[in-house]
């Protein structure tokens, strides 16, 4: 059976894992005992809320209950700025591996700026400068400032995933006569989506940590309404406690949908 | 077959390529006939591949010109593309596309370069995977395949372009001897139907039997040329004989 594994090696094309983590880690199908940290950690992080709910409606049952709107939001801005980045990064990592000078050029600074400045700092500039050209609202703000900042993390991304694709597959692509542009299109992106696909489930997972920090820009996020609570009733640790369990069960069933949907494109090519 | 007097498909003149300090192809000239069969040999390094390489472009050239059925592909002005149309390329390691079935691999340049639909590419595609021998394969993805069907999937999604000259760069270097057998046997019932072929390879029962000319490579040069038979019994050049006693 030697000769099958050859041949097997040849026809798959080394695809090495791009390893990023944050956030919770993506759970793998190897890890499918019933004590995983992920499981641990998620029915903890349930049974604690009811617990709580429950055996202090004052103020637990409260918060729980003005929290909702604040979800809402943080989904939103999430979703939306997730959607930005990847189309700012698809670009961004075309412009990466662009052999033209100045398309490269203005990419690859994109990159040094963007990750070279603190996600908090480049919100508030965004956001006052954005505000002095044009009034946008607070929300479209945030998303923007959101998007801008991950589509660099998200170009890196997409550049490593392209280059992971071996050379031979675009110059067969090139050599039957497409363009450039049609070979990326038909030939590379659709093989490096799969090893595109866990680095950017994580940064989605960040990404919707990251958003808490939109609350400082007026936008009424999860962690702005608990602050919002907590001003009025001073009830500080009850509600951070809440808050941090609610964002802890989102991002825990985020990792597991994602794992899942992984395991779904890796199965049906 | 007489091509001597064919209209000439490649013209190459005085085409120097270097990697760094390396000279792959030193002063090399080269004229290719329509319908005519060119066996490259030569050892590994010798500049075979970037040769062929070079006429589709897939490696500029640094200094000479490359005239391929008219069209002067070392000109900036000519679309490139275009050419490659017309130039079918098979490569050492098969590179035939994972992520689709046979069927669509065949299909994919000649719907998306040639625009034709689906179905009438569908019907190119399944006349080439029959002509190779594949066909039942063309629902399968390439990593059911064995490297000789992988390759033969190459052979035809070249062909479906419908190319003036098939370019082969060492396609059974990394097959087992079984599988070197199957693919020849397609490159021969190719060769017979009066395609402009060139073939780099170690192969020399193939070239004995197909070439109308091989050409000896060495350090990026053209050492010596001929009919096959003068040249593999009667070597005037002594590069030329010690590489022949090395591989016959």
């Amino acid at each position: 059976m030697a000769e099958i594994k050859e041949w097997k090696d040849a026809v798959k094309t080394p695809r090495p894992a791009i390893l990023i983590s944050d956030g919770p880690a993506i759970p793998r199908r190897k890890d499918s005992g019933l004590f995983t940290a992920w499981r641990i950690s998620f029915i903890g992080a349930i049974a604690m809320v009811a617990y709580l709910a429950i055996s202090r409606p004052d103020p637990y049952w409260k918060i729980l209950k003005f929290i909702p709107d604040g979800i809402l939001v943080t989904f939103q801005v999430t979703i939306a700025a997730i959607v930005l980045a990847l189309i700012i990064g698809l670009f961004t990592g075309l412009g990466r591996i662009s052999k033209n000078k100045i398309l490269n050029g203005i990419a690859s600074l994109y990159v040094e700026i963007i990750r070279g400045i603190p996600l908090l700092v480049q919100l508030f500039y965004i956001y006052f400068a954005l505000g002095r050209i044009v009034n946008l609202p607070a929300m479209a703000s945030a998303i923007i400032a959101m998007a801008v900042c991950y589509g660099a993390y998200m170009g890196e991304i997409f550049r490593a995933g392209i280059e992971s694709i071996s050379s031979g597959q675009m110059e067969a692509a090139r050599s039957l006569g497409m363009t450039s542009s049609q070979a990326m299109r038909h030939v590379i992106l659709p093989q490096a989506i799969k090893t595109i696909l866990p680095p950017i489930g994580n940064e989605f997972v960040a990404l919707l940590k990251d958003s808490s920090l939109v609350s400082i820009l007026a936008v009424s996020d999860l962690l702005r309404r608990g602050r919002e609570f907590a001003a009025e009733s001073f009830n500080y640790f009850e509600t951070y406690t809440m808050v941090a369990l609610v964002y802890l069960i989102i991002t825990l069933l985020l990792s597991k949908l994602i794992s899942i949907m992984e395991e779904k494109v890796g199965a049906n090519r | 077959m007489r091509t001597d007097n064919r209209p000439i498909m490649v013209e190459m003149r005085g085409i120097c390529k270097y990697f760094g300090q390396l000279k792959a192809l030193d002063n090399v000239s080269l004229d290719v006939r329509d319908g005519e069969k060119l066996v490259l040999i030569g050892p590994s390094g010798s500049g075979k591949s970037t040769l062929l390489r070079s006429i589709n472009q897939l490696e500029r050239i640094d200094h000479g010109r490359i005239i391929i059925d008219g069209f002067d592909i070392s000109d900036p002005e000519t679309n490139i593309n275009k050419v490659r149309e017309e130039i079918g390329m098979v490569f050492q390691s098969f590179n035939v596309f994972p992520h689709k079935t046979v069927l669509d691999n065949v299909n994919l340049a000649q719907i998306v370069v040639r625009k034709r639909s689906r179905k009438e590419a569908s019907e190119i595609s399944r006349e080439l995977l029959n002509k190779v021998g594949i066909i039942d394969k063309a629902e399968q993805y390439p990593d059911k395949l064995s490297g000789g069907q992988q390759q033969r999937v190459a052979i035809a999604r070249a062909l479906a372009m419908k190319p003036r000259i098939m370019l082969f760069d060492e396609p059974t270097s990394a097959l087992d001897p079984e599988m070197t057998g199957e693919v020849l046997d397609v490159m021969i019932k190719l060769a017979k139907e009066g395609i402009t072929m060139m073939v780099a390879t170690h192969e020399m029962g193939f070239a004995r039997e197909v070439a109308d000319r091989v050409i000896f490579m060495d350090y990026g040069a053209i050492i010596e040329e001929g009919k096959s038979e003068h040249l593999f019994k009667n070597p005037t050049r002594d590069r030329t004989k010690l590489f022949l006693d090395q591989i016959l």
